[in-house]
């Protein structure tokens, strides 16, 4: 397996133990919603725990059919013994990438910056016409494997930290705030939906909080399912370096994409073994958005002067903010809103997995794991959906034609901003 | 079960669980004692604490079973998955392996295959299920003087063609299309039986219908054997617990070991659960721990004969040393005293240490935790994690 993995690392560990530990009940095989529709995935027992028998880092890889898991990490949340299957695949497909290289679309769409430098500004339109055309889309197809189906944001014409600037520069003073937190905002917000990034900051700015924006890059995530380790780890240290100085004046880290920070938290730190004290000091304080406003709550700080919001919205909780294995934030922190009902769907995944669901030959299994998402979405009867996650909302608005929101854009409606 | 009855209190229960275990490893039966005699199981259990005064039916009674088992078979109507049998003696059911199971009660969907009745059976499976042998079974019935005889069926042209595992099965059934076809083969091989057994896996969404289906197309019973895990009629009950909790008002949180918790001045106050990067914190007024024995991993042991309760490390009684664990006989008639291994309550399941102090005032425990049975040779694995739950939450939702 990779080199250099300190002894303390608990992927490393799981690796070592798991053949103990799982005890081939099949609970992750019956869960996991890619081998549900395919058989292109044998299931996460086959190749996580029981492939690992065969592999040696002086080996060739055993199982190649570990790319086409999601990262979904359904298995590990319903494992009864605590094997981190998900991780397992994540290495073993870092293993395969090691000895054969990143194939180029993978490289390129799992660098969502510099995707989103490409379309972003004022010539948005342009590149958005390009990746709405249909010629434009299967000569991508024919060339890049990238499925001319597949749900690509729509470029905003300014991006989210410009913005910030602009309104920092523009604005009056405000009032000095006596708290103070460190906004990730994610390559989605800044390019794509910069109109997350503002409900953030207004829903913050509302409970007493000054929002400050640290120099920041992609999480790195894309990179990491798409098993490029090396780039991915740049990524990280970059973003602790950055972050660093904000965690170490006791500012916390809060970001909207539920994927960013839980790479900031666990998956980069995890999957890459990366255990130092200032990743570990990253990880401890970053949290998601409405993770942090539920302690907010719980310690009695949330301005809960909501307006009522008389409306009954399907939620969707993302394979990603399950694995911060915090519960529902979102929903309990939108149920103090009067007249707000969240209906939460029981869909494993909605199949867009990142990266995943934009390749030519994982395209309808993505559409496939997300159907009963579909379902829930469309026969709720709603014209809007409501999830975490950036790509999963594209997803979704893709599978059913329904416009789908962040939880926060919600609650910032609900305090009339 | 608990967690059913606080959220009907309207208590808004936060359930944490490590994984998925118990409801996808059992068979979907009710097994409330072990007794293969046609004794009545309400007599057995009455008369258990002349031998067994410390017995764990002893801390809520056959009244407390009854009223567990009432609500439960209300719960799985409602959902469309009736279960029947009585207290009044147990019934003999098929397993895979062609042995015969007693079961208080279990799905409609295994009623035909009560052996006491003398009608010639038909065991069909599939090829392509693994550890699910129609000759094996029908061999083993056979030769216990049930008239019954093995095939294989023929899978009709599918999308899937690798992996086939119970859930693969499970969807296929889901779809009437797929009875049909299969139906028609059971038709042609029914020859003189009167009633089919298949694997449990006759579908997730509508079971009884694929069954009533099954019975028009074949004209003979249809009745479901329980596969080795995941079990499908387990996974249907975990769907229905999970709605049935979800609609009143309680929360879910699967993938969430609760690895300590705090308290003072005798009450619990915090449970804290493994997340990401850090521990999630829990404050409750009540906390009710039911996360298992040694085997659903609610207690762990080592080689050095340590046996510790996992997420509270309330006292267990267990046995003093290494060597007491295992009877010499791996089969041992009574089971061997580690798997006795509990935490002792008082009478309202609140822990007791080593003194019979209590340790909590508002803990109470359920379900194999509790020391005073073993479940696997007593047979009685699912009827006391029923009958515990259920008083567990009663003694909840009646405090305050």
């Amino acid at each position: 397996m990779t080199t250099n993995i300190p002894h303390h690392d608990h992927i490393e560990l799981s690796i070592e133990h798991s053949l103990d530990h799982c005890i081939k009940c099949n609970i992750c095989s019956s869960a996991c919603p890619v081998s549900a529709v395919t058989d292109r995935f044998p299931g996460p027992k086959y190749v996580g725990p029981q492939a690992q028998r065969f592999r040696h880092e002086q080996q060739p890889s055993p199982d190649e059919s570990v790319d086409y898991c999601s990262g979904c990490r359904v298995c590990n949340q319903v494992c009864p013994t605590g094997v981190r299957i998900a991780e397992l695949n994540a290495r073993a497909r870092g293993k395969i990438i090691e000895d054969r290289g990143l194939p180029l679309r993978n490289a390129l769409i799992a660098r969502s910056g510099l995707m989103g430098q490409l379309g972003c500004g004022p010539h948005a339109p342009l590149a958005n016409f390009a990746f709405k055309n249909s010629a434009f889309r299967w000569s991508l197809e024919q060339i890049m494997g990238i499925a001319r189906a597949a749900p690509l944001p729509t470029y905003s014409t300014y991006s989210f930290r410009s913005w910030f600037k602009r309104q920092s520069q523009n604005s009056e003073p405000r009032p000095k705030a006596t708290k103070q937190v460190a906004y990730f905002h994610g390559c989605a917000t800044n390019y794509y939906e910069p109109h997350v990034g503002q409900a953030a900051i207004a829903v913050l700015e509302r409970n007493g909080y000054e929002v400050l924006l640290p120099e920041q890059n992609c999480c790195g995530l894309p990179l990491l399912s798409n098993g490029a380790f090396p780039a991915a780890q740049r990524y990280h240290t970059s973003n602790v370096e950055k972050m660093l100085p904000y965690v170490k004046r006791g500012i916390p880290i809060v970001g909207t994409s539920t994927s960013c920070t839980l790479t900031l938290k666990e998956e980069a730190p995890e999957i890459l073994g990366l255990h130092s004290p200032e990743v570990r000091l990253i990880a401890e304080n970053t949290f998601d958005i409405f993770e942090f406003l539920r302690l907010l709550y719980e310690r009695g700080e949330l301005n809960t002067d909501f307006k009522p919001v008389d409306r009954t919205l399907p939620y969707h909780p993302p394979c990603q903010l399950r694995a911060h294995r915090v519960g529902r934030p979102a929903l309990d922190i939108l149920e103090l809103v009067p007249g707000l009902h969240l209906n939460e769907s029981t869909a494993d995944c909605c199949g867009i997995a990142g990266t995943y669901g934009y390749k030519i030959e994982k395209y309808q299994i993505g559409m496939d794991v997300g159907a009963p998402l579909f379902d829930f979405v469309r026969s709720s009867g709603s014209d809007l959906a409501v999830c975490d996650s950036e790509t999963c909302r594209w997803q979704i608005t893709h599978g059913t034609g329904v416009p789908t929101q962040h939880p926060i854009e919600i609650l910032a409606a609900a305090y009339g901003v | 079960m608990g967690a059913l009855a606080l959220a009907e209190a309207g208590r808004r229960p936060l359930l944490l669980s490590k994984g998925q275990g118990a409801t996808h490893w059992t068979g979907g039966t009710i097994d409330v004692w072990g007794d293969t005699e046609g004794n009545d199981l309400r007599e057995v259990l009455r008369s258990l604490p002349a031998s067994q005064p410390d017995h764990t039916y002893a801390r809520v009674g056959v009244e407390g079973l009854e009223a567990a088992i009432d609500r439960f078979r209300a719960l799985v109507e409602a959902a469309n998955y009736p279960y029947v049998g009585s207290l009044e003696r147990n019934t003999l059911l098929p397993t895979a392996i062609g042995a015969l199971r007693p079961a208080a009660f279990f799905p409609v969907t295994m009623a035909a295959g009560d052996v006491r009745q003398a009608d010639e059976m038909l065991i069909a499976g599939f090829h392509e299920l693994r550890d699910f042998y129609p000759p094996l079974a029908a061999d083993n019935l056979q030769a216990q003087g049930v008239a019954a005889r093995g095939v294989y069926l023929t899978l009709p042209p599918i999308k899937r063609s690798l992996e086939f595992t119970t859930r693969t099965f499970a969807f296929l059934f889901d779809d009437p299309g797929f009875r049909e076809q299969i139906g028609e083969q059971l038709r042609k091989e029914r020859g003189s039986a009167t009633r089919i057994g298949l694997p449990a896996v006759l579908g997730l969404k509508d079971p009884v219908g694929a069954m009533r289906d099954l019975e028009r197309i074949t004209g003979a019973q249809i009745f479901e054997i329980p596969t080795l895990p995941p079990s499908i009629p387990g996974m249907r009950l975990f769907q229905i617990f999970r709605n049935a909790i979800a609609h009143v008002g309680g929360r879910l949180q699967v993938g969430s070991e609760v690895l300590r918790g705090i308290g003072e001045d005798g009450r619990l106050t915090t449970v804290y659960s493994e997340a990401a990067a850090r521990e999630q914190e829990h404050r409750a007024n009540y906390f009710l721990l039911a996360t298992g024995g040694i085997a659903g991993g609610g207690i762990r042991t080592d080689h050095t004969g340590r046996v510790w309760e996992t997420a509270l490390g309330l006292p267990l009684r267990a046995p003093q040393s290494r060597a007491e664990w295992f009877e010499p006989r791996f089969l041992a008639e009574h089971g061997h005293p580690i798997y006795r291994a509990g935490i002792a309550t008082d009478d309202g399941l609140r822990p007791l240490d080593a003194h019979d102090h209590r340790v909590y005032d508002n803990v109470v425990v359920a379900g194999s935790l509790l020391t005073g049975s073993d479940p696997i040779p007593e047979r009685c694995y699912s009827g006391l994690a029923l009958a515990t739950g259920w008083h567990a939450g009663q003694l909840l939702r009646i405090e305050d």
